[in-house]
């Protein structure tokens, strides 16, 4: 076992490399009230142009250093102007999902690019260790250090003496004054976009060199890691986002000396909801500051709902009820069969994120709460698989409204920061707990659905029952909507402040929602656990947390019929354009980025 | 003073703002002479405010125009209008709180590129505002409010504006400080820069105003020299109304 020294060292260095990541998202957040979820497709992007530039290229190092950063940075600057600029005067909850589609869009043409599988990145650096005290460092440790320093350095020389560092400064602090003198936060955007990609792609170069190894996975570890950092240290906060991205490179590194190396993110994690919950302004902000709220009051597009007769959805749900009696392939029975199961997830996001407004980035967790319960339930406990099903939307409805009510204060951002945190904390906890959850190894051997002592196996059966699960969740879900309590739901989205000064309690109709959310998406999830009779902590990722938005988004925000049009529309239609598997998270992205930028109340209009 | 007729230097005509559905301004006409300081009066949630954030370009009216110097404003970013010479001492100041005085100052001269004459600009601040000294390195955010008042003047002030816009310049000052920032405001046009101030304080106001304009609720109610308006009766009467209808 190495010295405590040496975790030390790494702590510092893997700190370092957290700090370029975190410093650019805290620069954004600073200038715009945004946090970044491209940033990690950006260090994904720098790493892969390293990579061409050491193993196809030859470039010497500090040529290579030069050219992800320069690449890097212009990636950020066609982010701003393309991506973001066009959105200034949307919803304020635009910019941060446009910057959600484009990090899968980057990230998914980086796979295209160069496959999915682990590439080498050679450091280019003699491989020798020197003794310090107890430890041993190495040229690589020195490089990275020294890069942290001189890109510190030259930003504080650039926010201390240049112009453009000053328009920076001032539009942080008050945009609408720092205009008022002549300010052009148009160029400051830029300049800050600019910065950050920089920092970024050179951290993903850094990275890659010092684990020798880089891949597509990189990214969205890299936004959590940056985020953690920067919340940490105070969103905003220059100095703040260095000082948490060494903390919680330390917090990392003795974290995983004392418990093994698959605990290191569960660390970070636990910091940042710990941090969130007991100082959101981050460790070090002062107590005048007043909290940054990004994204208070109404920030979903206010919109008409699209009227359907009742006619016509009765119309619309006997043709799918009859569907299977007609002559059609089991592949479009599967591929339906797909879309009621992401409809229950849509219909638990859509009430959560839409009628109450709590965009939550985590909900892929609630279905592995409820597939994890289901099998256990059936396969150790001999429940009956019907009663399993149900078990698990319960355990979803307590489990996930009990993790997430520590959040119920924060708003805005952080409420998306905190449910994805929670996601992941859910995931590493089923592949650490061991003795529950059978850890890494998943479960196998989950039986299939059943009802009444009836083995549900014909995609026949199948679709017949998630169709009306589906059905049922989505008619108590539009009991709810035209309920006095979903008036409530909805008039906290409009406006919390207003809603508590007329006396509702916020927190317990936030955890009302979440309570009839989790049930809807743990009813999903136990199922699927039937239908895919294995399951492990992967099963259920952020991808189809990101996904499960988008259909929400497409469908409208609130609208319960169009979470289900959305769940089919976004399964159905790659189907039907037989779009390879590949290129189906890059079209997601780009529906995602189309909706937010021509039609942000979605297909049925936002409730 | 005189009030003859001067030659306009900014005008709104027939300006109709909204926010959302709410509207906010009824063809508003306002005209400030060359030299001039104009003072708008009115209560609260009058649209004095927004009037300011119209000049400045923040907000956009839906119809009416703006021009300065005879040409409309209207194509124009906030950045640009700055740099076509208007400057401003916003509604609470607005300063830039974790930036030194200095900075403070000194990001007022952001449209300017010479830096002599900046830098003989900072010492001529120093000459108005001789407080002001000894609190260049401190942090804006822990000056009191009066001297903030004098931050933020001495900021507009850099840019070697043809006209200042404040919005409420005396709002929250002990009278001390409210008679300086008075004085003060007629030093500034005496040495050739227009004023155009939004105020509460009507009798203040038409102390050193040269033509005042009384706003309730989004409409011109009462407009004139203010030597003659300051023995209105009309003016409290419209003034109380309008802030009783807020
Ligand atoms: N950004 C905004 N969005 C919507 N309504 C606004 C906005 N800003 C101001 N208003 C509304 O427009 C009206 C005029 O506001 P404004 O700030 O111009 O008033 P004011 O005369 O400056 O008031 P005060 O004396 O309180 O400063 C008010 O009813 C206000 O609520
Ligand atoms: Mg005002």
């Amino acid at each position: 076992m190495s010295s405590w020294l040496d975790y030390t060292i790494n702590g510092l260095i893997v700190g370092n490399v957290y700090a370029l990541v975190a410093v650019g998202l805290a620069l954004i957040f600073g200038v715009s009230r945004l946090i970044n979820f491209a940033q990690g497709s950006i260090y994904l992007v720098g790493a892969y142009i390293g990579w061409v530039a050491v193993v196809q290229l030859h470039t010497p190092l500090p040529l290579t250093i030069i050219l992800v950063a320069v690449t890097s940075a212009i990636v950020g600057l066609v982010i701003e102007r393309f991506g973001l600029r066009p959105l200034q005067n949307s919803v304020r909850i635009a910019p941060l999902l446009a910057t959600i589609g484009i990090s899968f869009v980057l990230d998914q043409l980086v796979m295209l690019t160069f496959s999915p599988n682990p590439r080498a990145l050679p450091s280019q650096l003699p491989d020798v260790r020197f003794q310090i005290g107890g430890g041993t460092i190495g040229p690589l440790d020195l490089l990275i250090a020294g890069v942290g320093l001189t890109s510190a350095l030259l930003l504080f020389v650039f926010l201390r003496y240049s112009k453009l560092g000053w328009a920076v400064r001032a539009t942080a602090q008050d945009r609408d004054a720092a205009m008022q003198m002549g300010v052009d936060v148009n160029r400051v955007n830029q300049a800050v976009f600019g910065i950050a990609a920089a920092l970024g792609g050179v951290s993903g170069l850094l990275v890659g060199m010092y684990y020798n190894q880089i891949d597509t996975a990189m990214s969205l570890q890299a936004t959590l890691k940056g985020v953690v950092a920067e919340v940490v240290g105070g969103a905003g906060n220059v100095p703040g986002a260095v000082i948490g991205s060494l903390l919680l490179g330390l917090v990392e590194s003795y974290g995983v000396a004392v418990f093994g190396t698959s605990y290191r993110n569960l660390f970070a994690f636990l910091l940042l909801v710990l941090v969130l919950v007991l100082r959101p302004n981050g460790l070090f902000a002062s107590a005048r500051q007043a909290p940054p709220e990004p994204l208070t009051g109404t920030f979903i597009a206010p919109s008409r709902p699209v009227r359907i007769p009742r006619w016509a959805l009765l119309a619309a749900a006997a043709a799918f009820a009859i569907l299977p009696l007609l002559p059609v392939s089991f592949y479009v029975l599967q591929t339906l069969i797909n879309a009621w199961l992401l409809g229950m997830l849509a219909l638990s996001l859509t009430l959560v994120a839409g009628t109450i407004g709590q965009v939550s980035l985590g909900h892929a967790a609630l279905l592995a709460i409820g597939a994890y319960t289901s099998a256990l339930l059936s396969l150790t406990f001999a429940v009956p698989v019907g009663l399993a099903v149900i078990g698990a939307g319960l355990m979803s409805a307590a489990l996930g409204t009990l993790l997430i009510s520590p959040s119920f204060r924060l708003r805005g951002h952080y409420v998306s920061i905190a449910t994805l945190a929670i996601g992941e904390i859910v995931s590493l906890v089923i592949l650490n707990w061991e003795s529950v959850t059978r850890g890494p190894i998943g479960i196998s051997g989950i039986p299939p659905l059943s009802l009444f002592g009836h083995e549900l196996i014909s995609p026949t059966s199948i679709y017949w029952f998630s169709f009306g699960v589906m059905v049922v969740l989505a008619l108590l879900q539009g009991r709810l909507l035209g309920s006095h309590l979903g008036r409530s739901f909805r008039a906290i989205r409009d406006d919390d402040i207003a809603a508590r000064a007329y006396g509702l309690s916020l927190n317990r109709y936030k955890a009302l929602a979440f309570i009839f959310g989790g049930f809807a998406a743990g009813v999903s999830g136990g199922i699927a656990a039937h239908l895919y009779s294995y399951i492990n902590h992967e099963t259920f990722n952020t991808q189809q947390s990101i996904l499960a938005l988008t259909v929400v988004i497409l469908g409208g925000l609130g609208n319960v019929v169009g979470a289900i049009v959305g769940s089919v529309a976004l399964v159905g239609l790659p189907e039907v354009f037989r779009i390879a598997a590949e290129y189906r998270i890059l079209i997601y992205g780009i529906v995602l980025l189309l909706l937010v930028r021509f039609r942000p109340q979605g297909l049925l209009g936002t409730m | 003073m005189t009030t003859s007729a001067a030659e306009p230097l900014l005008a709104l005509s027939g300006v109709n703002t909204f926010y959302g559905q709410a509207q906010v301004h009824f063809d508003l006409s306002i005209t400030v002479g060359r030299g001039h300081i104009v003072c708008l009066l009115g209560g609260n949630a009058s649209g004095k405010s927004t009037t300011m954030k119209i000049i400045l370009g923040l907000v956009k009216p839906r119809s009416g125009d703006v021009t300065f110097d005879g040409a409309s404003l209207l194509g124009l970013t906030t950045p640009q209008i700055v740099r076509r010479g208007i400057a401003s001492v916003p509604e609470a100041r607005r300063l830039f709180a974790d930036m030194s005085v200095r900075e403070n100052i000194l990001m007022g001269a952001f449209v300017r590129n010479d830096r002599d004459g900046i830098a003989q600009d900072l010492d001529k601040m120093l000459g108005l505002f001789p407080k002001l000294g000894q609190r260049l390195s401190q942090r804006a955010g822990s000056l009191s409010g009066g001297e903030q008042q004098m931050v933020a003047m001495a900021r507009a002030l850099m840019s070697r504006p043809g006209m200042i816009v404040m919005d409420e310049p005396t709002m929250g000052l002990s009278p001390l400080y409210v008679d300086r920032v008075l004085e003060l405001i007629r030093t500034i046009n005496q040495e050739g820069v227009s004023v155009f101030m939004v105020e509460q304080n009507a009798s203040l106001a038409l102390e050193i105003a040269h033509e005042a304009y009384v706003l309730q609720t989004g409409r011109i109610v009462l407009s004139g020299p203010a030597r003659v308006l300051k023995d209105d009766p009309r003016i409290r009467d419209a003034y109380l109304g309008g802030s009783e209808a807020a």
